[in-house]
Formats: C-alpha cells, sequence, structure tokens
C-alpha cells in the first residue's frame, strides 16, 4: 500500500520556524512506522532526525505524537494508524532537532524523586526476601522505560513544566511500595509538594498513552492516598 | 538554538486523549460557564437593586432565556456529574482501572436527565 507521511521538521541552523515535509512511500501494513522513517532516511532525506536504539519497545527512545497521539514508532504499525500518518515530537519539551526533544526536564524530574533503592540497614548474607505479594503491589510500575509517553500527553504538565509528571511519579511508586526500601517517607514529602501528585486532575491522557499499559493514573491515585492517609497497604 | 517549550492552547487541544480528555475539558468550560451565570446573576441583581439600571433587567432576559437555560443546565450537570465521577476516582483508585466505564455510566446518567430537562424547556418555551 501507499502511505504518506508528514513529518515535522525543525532545523535549528536553517529554520525559524518549524514546518511539515511530506513523504509518499510503498509499506506492508504489518510494518511499523519506525521502519518507515528508517526508509525515508535512508532513501530519500538522510537529514530527517529521530532517536531510536532497541527499536522493539524496550529502550523508549522513539517516542513521538504519531496521528495527534503519544506512542512508540517501533510499537505502531502502519495498519493502526492508516495510509495518512502524521509525526511530530512529544509536547512540553523543547526541540532540539526533527523528533528530537530536550529530555533534561524530564530526567531532572525523574531524579528528583529519588528513584533508587533506599535501605541503610546492614546488607544481610543472602537476599532480602520479599513475599510474592510484597513483589506483586509495585509489579506495575516496574515496566516503566522512561520514554516520556505519558508526561508529554499530561495537560498538568504542558501548563507547567515544573510538575514531575507521571512518570516520575510512576518511579517513586515503584520505590515507595516496595517493602524493602526505607525511604517512602521522604518521597511522598516530595510528591505533596507543590509541583507534586496534586496538579494530576484524573485526565487519564498518560495511562492511555503508555506503550507498557501501566496503570499510570491509578499508581499516581495509590501515590495520593498514601500522602492523605500516611499508610502504605 | 533548541525551539522553546513546544507546547501552545491548539497544540494541546489537538492531542487526541480521546474521551477522558475532553471529559476534563468540559469540565473546565462547564465550570467557567457556571461562574459566567453566577457573574450575570449577580451583576444584575446589583444593577437593578443599586441604580434602577435598565442594563439590569436586559441581563436578565439574557440569562433567563431558554437557550441560555439549556446551555446552564448543562454546564451545572454536567460539572456536577463528572465532579462525582473524579472524586469516586480519587478517593478509590483501584477504580481507575475502570476510567472508560466510568465515563459511560456518567453519560448514562447525563443523557437521559439532560434530555427530558431539554424537551420540557423547549416545549414550553415554543408552546407558550
Amino acid at each position: 500500500m501507499q502511505v504518506t507521511l508528514k513529518v515535522y521538521r525543525y532545523n535549528p541552523e536553517k529554520d525559524k520556524k518549524p514546518h511539515y515535509d511530506t513523504f509518499t512511500l510503498e509499506a506492508d501494513p504489518t510494518e511499523r512506522v519506525l521502519d518507515l522513517m528508517e526508509r525515508i532516511k535512508g532513501l530519500q532525506d538522510g537529514t530527517l532526525t529521530f532517536r531510536r536504539s532497541c527499536a522493539h519497545g524496550i529502550c523508549g527512545s522513539d517516542a513521538m505524537r504519531i496521528n495527534g497521539m503519544n506512542r512508540l514508532a517501533c510499537k505502531t504499525l502502519v495498519q493502526d494508524v492508516g495510509k495518512k500518518i502524521t509525526v511530530e515530537p512529544i509536547l512540553g519539551l523543547p526541540v532540539i532537532k526533527d523528533m528530537i526533544v530536550d529530555m533534561e526536564p524530564f530526567f531532572e524530574s525523574y531524579r528528583s524523586v529519588m528513584p533508587y533503592f533506599i535501605n541503610n540497614d546492614p546488607p544481610p548474607n543472602g537476599e532480602r526476601l520479599q513475599s510474592p505479594e510484597e513483589r506483586e503491589r509495585f509489579d506495575d510500575t516496574t515496566k516503566c522505560i522512561l520514554c516520556a509517553a505519558c508526561t508529554t500527553s499530561c495537560p498538568s504538565f504542558w501548563a507547567n513544566g515544573k510538575y514531575v509528571g507521571p512518570s516520575a511519579i510512576v518511579n517513586a511508586h515503584r520505590f515507595i511500595f516496595d517493602s524493602r526500601d526505607q525511604a517512602a517517607k521522604e518521597r511522598l514529602e516530595i510528591l505533596a509538594g507543590q509541583f507534586g501528585v496534586y496538579r494530576c486532575r484524573t485526565i487519564f491522557n498518560c495511562t492511555l498513552a503508555c506503550p507498557r499499559d501501566i496503570q499510570i493514573t491509578k499508581a499516581i491515585g495509590e501515590v495520593k492516598e498514601a500522602i492523605a492517609t500516611g499508610k502504605l497497604d | 538554538m533548541p525551539l522553546k517549550r513546544n507546547v501552545s492552547f491548539w497544540e494541546g487541544l489537538k492531542y487526541k486523549g480521546g474521551g477522558p480528555m475532553w471529559a476534563w475539558i468540559l469540565h473546565r468550560l462547564s465550570g467557567l460557564g457556571i461562574l459566567l451565570f453566577v457573574g450575570l446573576h449577580v451583576l444584575a441583581a446589583f444593577l437593578t437593586a443599586q441604580f434602577g439600571s435598565d442594563a439590569g433587567i436586559a441581563i436578565n432576559v439574557v440569562y433567563e432565556s431558554w437557550a441560555f437555560q439549556i446551555i446552564v443546565y448543562f454546564s451545572i450537570l454536567f460539572h456536577a456529574i463528572n465532579g462525582l465521577r473524579v472524586i469516586v476516582l480519587d478517593f478509590w483508585p483501584a477504580l481507575l482501572e475502570y476510567e472508560r466505564e466510568a465515563i459511560w455510566a456518567e453519560w448514562s446518567v447525563i443523557v437521559p436527565i439532560f434530555g427530558l430537562a431539554t424537551y420540557i424547556i423547549i416545549t414550553k418555551a415554543l408552546g407558550g
């Protein structure tokens, strides 16, 4: 089938404003949008710029707006988005070139919630044991690949870039509800702040955008509940 | 030089968040609608009582018109029911897995109540 790909372009060395280029190419319905972009870069326009690494939905490099919604280009099939495809960078972060955005503000928010294991007890001889139920408690939020699809789909984040965003909250949730971790209180204090969880308006864009199907709004709700009740059940 | 944060009101509005995002936008718009109605109500009462002004009566005519009443009624009904949905989901986060079903349930309450009231308002307005 013949596919038309309308691509957002911005070259800081040439362009004052972004514009769109349109490419026409033959594609199989089961090809991915990333395959089409690779083909355009290889055969039609080598200046087309985008991030990609594993190309299998694990590294989270190629999050972009495809037909108006955040998705991973490597997990989006042509048959799922139709013959006319528009590809744009994710919203709310500064565009460096074409599809590439400056991810630093996103990672700054991520770092602010201490997304690492904290336990000041002396390490045991073996592993730090945990029951299957305790592990299950935060299983969903371990799946995050930091692609930023959720944070950049969030109207609260669009309105104010200081909001830590869904992704940082998901990664805080992963440790807050881990029975082996000891810094839940500190993380909850950070997230109870001015730019923390209460910026969430339960809009649900994040959950719909997540390529890993994480129940993000639910995780944010659980963090809100933990802040309100002081309980981690 | 990278562009500044690439988001504007229209860019955001074009994002395809679907039903849940439109429920949120409508919640904001209906809130503004209620504010407009209450504002007009207070302004009309103030102008009439304080100055005996005809402007107050003119404003009354606008917000008491049946078309305006339908908009106000929708704003209040939607804002209340949607607000209840958000409150329920915020209190019981486990239910957030059923967000889409919650929106369907919300509309299944709004549509018949709004439809019935609109029918009554219009038939009374046209029937005299």
